[in-house]
């Protein structure tokens, strides 16, 4: 950096001094780079402030329409507390249940496609191809795609939180395969045991941290997923919380916000425990 | 029992790893291989069991030819091939006793690998040579909790375990400090006389092939440079394996310490 | 536990049995454990309301859905422009809105500069826009707000409230404690303190994880619609209640390939951050 101590004294030294010690945080392709960048960002943003399809009176509003809402809310209706507590707990079944069968279909296709056990090429890019696809699609809307196929209830609602699971898994779960240490595994080529076997000693027992964390994580993640599937008739709290908003039962609906900021929180705290313990 | 014929390496363009290289062997004991980084060792004996493919030439095990063989056929062969490693590659979060029985996958069925039900020969085998590298009171230890050297055992047994008809040792000992270097080296020529196998070992170390070997291979640009016996093992044979301007560093220091101890050095 | 004596050479002792050693070494935890499992999965069964008929029953009627959602029908391409440039506009108000929000949050939440009143109240605001749902947000401000973007929008903030927030205070904590005291022993206030002894320290970060928030809330902004809080996830969800598969189909492959190139984008220009 072009800086000398000289530039902030300048009153005491000479005219030529002050110019030769001159400071410039970037330079000037840098300072027009950044220019561009920050211009660039600034002329999107404002498109979009433009154009969006809101009308402003309202939106000043809105800050007094939200605490007018939350005002409607109190005091919270706690006899409904039974029926949120049991819808609660289908809430939590269905994570459970949900990250297991997701675990099944989740861990083969890791195994498809991670690059060092992959029995064929063309398996790998199936594979990858499945990683993408369920995880590009939000869980809400395979819940959607579900309630169409099995009609409302807990079954859509389950399968539409395992396939999303499926490519966060098996992505994360991939990745641990191919990170493994390659020794072990030419130890066991090397004693003639078949491509199977190989995996099972050395790569299995390489990826068993990495697969409990991950599947914790996923777990706690699905518990904060499986709150909302409701919305859509797919089972859990979201279902009494969608009909008490629509009922204008905000009483009732802020002991079911309350509940399921609970269950989210105890979650996060059991999963943050259980990953400690196993890493 | 082990013939290698003309076996030749070419990794890329440019010099190959190993040309035309021969090499029987029909006795058990140790046979070290010498020689700087890069002449080719390290891809010798991973040509030997097919981790490296060779890219011409023949090596026959008990009169069977290797080089092309597949599949199940190939790991037949790699069964009866022990192999110890450098940075010892066991299963780290394994038990001592499962990276001993590791030794028998190519032998057990899947269900009995998954299970850990190996038979009780293979126990009783695995019982008797932990106990043999003294280890047998780390049965159920995980192998990340070994020391060094006692890892290196691990290694030693495991590819014992294998009911090898020859075993190979790449650099057993680059990792370890010298005096559980010496350990190792005294363990690999005991066992390799007790169960007459025969060894093939790669080192770095002039003074330790001279002291347990009985035969010295010199490789030097992936040719074979000396065959005899450590005796033979002149000052100008070294310079011809080492070269005289570019000496491996750590060479140069064994050399050293050897020719300015000579009683030190055991025939 | 090894036996003195070292039998003839390669004649091993015969008898001697291993086992592997159990994951948990208690018995009685190990065996609780199981039958804790398995009493759970009897529970959960009888507990969930599931209808095997319905279940059975769905079966064709995927085959039917995937029939009729092939090939993917882009003729009404002006709703899904529409719905996309809206779900656009959304993520990025909602970033703006979010990250300058973020910076007080983070400011307040931040162990090592914040009076433990307001930390307090710091993590609690974090923990409230992170625990809910975007979704479940999105329910409540379109009933306070009407439908539309502008709901989405206020949701979307919330979210990159409890995302950025909660990172950048972490950054905030991590900083240098000299440089810090070395502005605050020039004599600078607490907002002197912050604007030059913290923020050029997190600015870097703050720009990374602001960009990586773009991309997030592209994401959101899709789904939010389906509580009817403006974007294409509306367009998205109505196409499924009209049944229109064929629609649905396309709009899923526009969404998909959005979130793809936006994961593209962010990532590339993150690493070049760096």
């Amino acid at each position: 950096m072009k800086t000398d101590m000289l530039a902030n004294t300048g009153t005491m030294t000479k005219t030529h001094t002050l110019a030769t010690y001159h400071w410039e945080r970037y330079t000037f392709a840098q300072r027009i780079g950044r220019f561009l960048a920050f211009l660039a960002a600034a002329l999107v943003v404002s498109w979009a402030l433009v154009r969006v399809d809101i009308y402003w009176p309202w939106a000043w509003d809105a800050p007094a329409q939200i605490l007018d809402q939350f005002q409607r809310m109190y005091p919270p209706d706690w006899s409904v507390l039974p029926r949120v507590l049991e819808s609660l707990l289908e809430t939590v079944n269905i994570a459970i249940i949900a990250t297991a069968l997701s675990v099944v279909m989740a861990v083969p296709v890791a195994f498809v496609s991670a690059r060092n056990t992959t029995p064929h090429p063309v398996l790998w890019w199936l594979g990858r191809l499945i990683l993408v696809a369920t995880r590009s699609v939000n869980t809400i809307v395979w819940a959607l795609l579900f309630v169409a196929i099995f009609g409302p209830g807990v079954v859509a609602g389950i399968c539409a939180i395992a396939f999303r699971s499926i490519g966060f898994l098996g992505k994360l779960i991939a990745e641990g395969i191919e990170e493994c240490d390659p020794r072990p595994v030419e130890a066991m080529t090397a004693t003639g045991a078949s491509r199977a076997k190989v995996i099972l000693y050395a790569i299995v027992p390489q990826i068993l941290p990495t697969f409990y964390a991950v599947t914790v994580l996923r777990w706690d993640i699905n518990i904060r997923e499986s709150t909302v599937l409701g919305l859509v008739g797919a089972g859990g709290i979201g279902m009494i919380l969608s009909s008490a908003v629509d009922f204008l039962a905000w009483q009732q609906a802020a002991v079911i916000l309350i509940s399921i900021l609970g269950v989210v929180v105890l979650g996060e705290l059991l999963s943050a425990w259980l990953r400690r313990r196993v890493l | 029992m082990l013939k290698i014929t003309k076996l030749t390496k070419i990794y890329g363009p440019g010099r190959p790893a190993l040309y035309e290289f021969d090499l029987a062997i029909d006795e058990p004991g140790l046979t070290a291989i010498i020689g700087p980084s890069g002449a080719g060792k390290s891809t010798l004996l991973r040509c030997i069991n097919r981790l490296v493919e060779p890219t011409s030439g023949s090596i026959e095990l008990d009169g069977v030819e290797i080089t092309k063989l597949k599949g199940a056929a190939l790991r037949d062969v790699r069964r009866r091939i022990g192999m110890i490693f450098q940075s010892f590659n066991l299963i780290d979060r394994l038990t001592v006793m499962e990276n001993v029985l590791s030794g028998r996958l190519g032998y057990v069925s899947f269900w009995q690998a998954l299970t850990r039900r190996f038979p009780q020969e293979d126990i009783d085998r695995a019982y008797y040579l932990l106990e043999r590298v003294g280890l047998a009171h780390y049965v159920n230890k995980r192998a990340d909790a070994l020391s060094g050297g006692e890892r290196q055992r691990v290694g030693v047994a495991r590819a014992l375990m294998q009911d090898p008809k020859i075993i190979l040792a790449d650099e057993p000992t680059a990792s370890l400090d010298p005096k559980t270097s010496i350990q190792i080296m005294g363990f690999l020529k005991e066992l390799s006389e007790e169960f007459s196998i025969p060894v093939l070992v790669n080192l770095h170390n002039v003074e330790l092939a001279r002291r347990y070997s009985r035969r010295v291979v010199g490789l030097q640009g992936g040719r074979k440079v000396f065959d005899g016996n450590p005796g033979a093992l002149t000052e100008d044979v070294l310079d011809a394996i080492y070269g005289t301007a570019d000496r491996d560093p750590e060479g140069v220091l064994t050399l050293e310490s050897s020719t300015a101890a000579p009683s030190g050095v055991a025939g | 536990m090894s036996s003195a004596a070292t039998p003839p050479v390669g004649r091993p002792p015969s008898g001697r049995l291993w086992h592997k050693p159990a994951a948990i070494k208690n018995p009685w935890l190990r065996w609780g454990l199981i039958a804790a499992v398995v009493a759970y999965a009897y529970w959960a069964y009888t507990f969930m309301p599931i209808n095997w008929d319905r279940v059975a029953a769905g079966l064709p009627r995927a085959a039917r859905i995937i029939n009729t959602a092939f090939p993917p029908d882009f003729a009404r391409w002006q709703l899904l422009y529409s719905g996309v440039l809206e779900s656009i506009q959304m993520a990025l108000v909602a970033t703006l809105l979010g990250v300058a929000l973020s910076v007080v949050v983070a400011v307040m939440a931040a162990r090592n500069i914040a009076p433990v009143v307001i930390y307090w109240f710091g993590r609690a605001i974090i923990v409230l826009a992170r625990s809910l749902h975007p979704v479940i947000v999105a329910i409540i401000f379109v009933k306070a707000v009407g439908f539309g973007p502008l709901a989405g929008i206020l949701t979307l903030t919330v979210y990159s409230v409890g995302f950025v927030g909660k990172l950048l205070a972490e950054a905030i904590e991590e900083i240098d404690r000299g440089q810090l005291e070395a502005i605050v022993s020039t004599g600078a206030g607490f907002a002197k303190t912050v604007l030059y002894g913290v923020f050029p320290q997190v600015l870097p970060r703050l720009v990374g994880l602001s960009i990586y928030q773009t991309d997030s809330n592209l994401r959101a902004s899709a789904i939010v619609g389906i509580a009817g809080a403006g974007g294409i996830g509306n367009t998205l969800s109505s196409a499924f209640r009209r049944f229109d598969y064929d629609f649905a189909f396309a709009i899923l492959l526009v969404i998909i390939g959005l979130i793809l190139v936006s994961e593209a984008v962010s990532g590339r220009i993150r690493s070049r951050l760096t």
